[in-house]
């Protein structure tokens, strides 16, 4: 129990909730490294993933190269590049977008691949030309996919963000990385559950993002169970 | 008019999908390619719209040939409704509709506008307009899907087995609906099918094909039941095509007996005198407004009461009728086959009985159409 006294103590203390180190500031930073590495993961991963499943050119490449990243153990890559390119939001940022464009892209692809055949006959059939198939067709009909990618993506990068701790440029791994310095183990675990509670927020946010953005049409088809 | 000059679809691997077909669809009519499966027909449909571009020959919507457009605004040109309607599930039955309108540049409220009028045309609701096409049942979507490429009110409509996905009653109707929007739009229809009985019933021509993408005959439903060019043709058609070349035959040529008709206030007595005077071993029992109620038959009537009113007895049940003026001499010798006492019930279109006719006697009318 002198854990859990030790931990609330933390988080009441007034002075945890102001100043450069304090746990706003400290949030934010997670929440800029995050959104940047996901946003830039996905300008990369959703048009290739488009492109690569409606032309169906390049979908082999595009799994080996996904699962080649995949395997690739983030603090690696995020060493790796600091001796490459020195310390500094750039390694952080690049290891987030190798951890994130994988499930982007290849949910981008799937969601473009499992377009019946039969519709894109009709959308062919009809008039459309490719772009106005990937378009007015495919896209909208990936939605739900995409979406999926995206949100197994920025949890993951929620979760790993902590790594900018290493490289010194803060974020809510600073309190895992100072804790573990300083054998403070109240101080860890609190970062820890900020780093739970983001991630779970996530999760959340893309629940509604996905309410807001798939058709309704794609939606209750969803839940009618076919 | 379509006019297909030796178009054919060979494969790389050697295989023949169109051996090289020769035939031309008359304008404002509905022409049907039907065959076997591998018998070449989606593909020469599909050579139309250039969802199919043919190895060799050409085909020609009025003269012109279709390659001499880009795909794109041919396709747009000439309606095109496939098996399972092919609808867009993320795009409300509308908006699935104004497709076509829309690509067109029309502007949305054009564009619904004219959805609106369609949907009216195929029978459906204004109401059905706002909701997603998994909500509607088979039939209605393939309702949605016939309004989807009548949209932009193209001369030339394909019909790639657009029936073939839903129940035997609910393609009746939609053959039923097909025809009278026919009637009333006239549109070059090119319908493919596999089932013949859907070709007999829709098609002004009939081309059917034989596995390996050739045109074995290409006829008038009537000439193709009377006379099939080969044995493949008239195995293709099956063994019943003489009774079905009866639907061609409207029942109100028969010669109905009224004098086997009794009120079922009529007594067991005078119903003795009416089979002894006609001759006839059944009567039929109706009501006071000619609607049918069953048959009796005369050794039935020799062991009642004289005096017992019809409607007291337990008839025989009269089957189903058929309507003098709208059905067939098929339907009247089904009637006749079907009904407990050999004959068939002819009624008006309020089902009030007209008169009965016996299988001798459709026997005879058969023998006088078939000559």
């Amino acid at each position: 129990m002198d854990v859990l006294t030790d931990l609330v103590a933390w988080f009441a203390d007034p002075g945890q909730w102001s100043g450069p180190g304090g746990i706003p500031a400290r949030t934010a930073e997670h929440l800029r490294y995050s959104l940047l590495g996901l946003l830039i993961s996905a300008a990369l991963a959703v048009p290739i993933g488009l492109v690569t499943g409606h032309t169906g050119i390049g979908g082999f490449a595009t799994a080996s190269l996904a699962n080649f990243a995949r395997a690739l153990p983030t603090i690696g890559v995020l060493f790796l590049i600091v001796l490459l390119a020195g310390i500094g939001l750039v390694p952080v940022v690049i290891a987030l977008v190798a951890l994130a464009v994988p499930p982007i892209l290849v949910n981008t692809h799937e969601g473009v691949r499992q377009v019946e055949p039969a519709l894109k006959d009709a959308a062919l059939g009809m008039g459309m030309r490719g772009h106005e198939v990937l378009m007015r067709l495919e896209l909208p009909v990936a939605v739900p996919l995409v979406i999926n990618g995206m949100r197994t993506a920025a949890v993951q990068v929620v979760a790993t963000a902590t790594i900018a701790a290493y490289v010194g440029v803060g974020g809510l791994g600073r309190y895992i990385v100072d804790g573990q310095a300083r054998q403070d183990l109240t101080m860890m675990l609190g970062g820890s559950l900020l780093v739970v509670f983001l991630a779970v927020l996530t999760t959340l946010l893309f629940a509604g993002l996905s309410r807001l953005l798939v058709a309704p049409g794609l939606r209750s088809l969803a839940a009618a169970g076919r | 008019m379509i006019t297909f000059e030796g178009a054919a679809k060979h494969y790389p691997d050697g295989t023949v999908a169109v051996a090289g077909l020769d035939l031309t669809v008359e304008s404002g009519r509905t022409t049907v390619f039907v065959g076997p499966s591998g018998s070449g027909k989606t593909t020469s449909l599909r050579m139309v719209n250039r969802m199919v571009e043919p190895t060799s020959g050409a085909v020609l919507i009025d003269g012109e040939d279709v390659r001499s457009q880009d795909p794109a605004r041919l396709r747009r040109s000439i309606g095109y409704v496939i098996q399972q309607a092919g609808l867009f599930p993320h795009r409300t039955v509308r908006d699935n509709i104004a497709t076509v309108p829309l690509l067109l540049g029309w502007g949305r409220s054009r564009a619904r506008s004219r959805a609106a009028e369609l949907m009216e045309l195929v029978g459906l609701e204004p109401s059905q307009g706002k909701r997603y096409p998994h909500q509607l049942s088979g039939g209605q979507q393939q309702r949605v899907g016939v309004a989807r490429a009548l949209a932009a009110d193209p001369p030339v409509l394909l019909m790639d087995e657009p029936f073939s996905a839903v129940d035997p009653v609910v393609r009746t109707g939609l053959q039923d609906e097909l025809l009278r929007l026919q009637a009333e739009l006239h549109k070059t229809v090119l319908f493919v099918t596999h089932d013949i009985d859907e070709a007999i019933r829709i098609g002004d021509r009939i081309a059917v094909f034989r596995p390996g993408g050739e045109l074995a005959q290409y006829d008038t439903p009537e000439r193709l039941l009377t006379h099939p060019v080969d044995d493949f043709v008239e195995s293709f058609i099956g063994y019943d095509r003489g009774v079905r070349r009866l639907a061609f035959f409207s029942a109100s040529e028969l010669a109905l007996r009224e004098d086997v008709l009794l009120e079922d206030r009529d007594t067991v007595e005078r119903a003795r005198n009416t089979v002894d005077t006609a001759g006839q071993p059944w009567a039929l029992v109706v009501d006071a407004r000619r609607m049918p109620l069953g048959w009796v038959d005369a050794d039935r009537l020799r062991h009642e009461p004289s005096g017992l009113e019809l409607g007291r007895l337990d008839l025989t049940a009269f089957g189903h009728t058929f309507d003098v003026e709208r059905d067939s001499l098929r339907a009247a010798l089904d009637a006749a086959v079907l009904s407990p006492a050999g004959r068939a019930v002819g009624v008006d279109p309020d089902g009030r009985v007209l008169g009965v006719v016996s299988q001798a006697d459709l026997g005879g009318a058969i023998w006088s159409v078939s000559g």
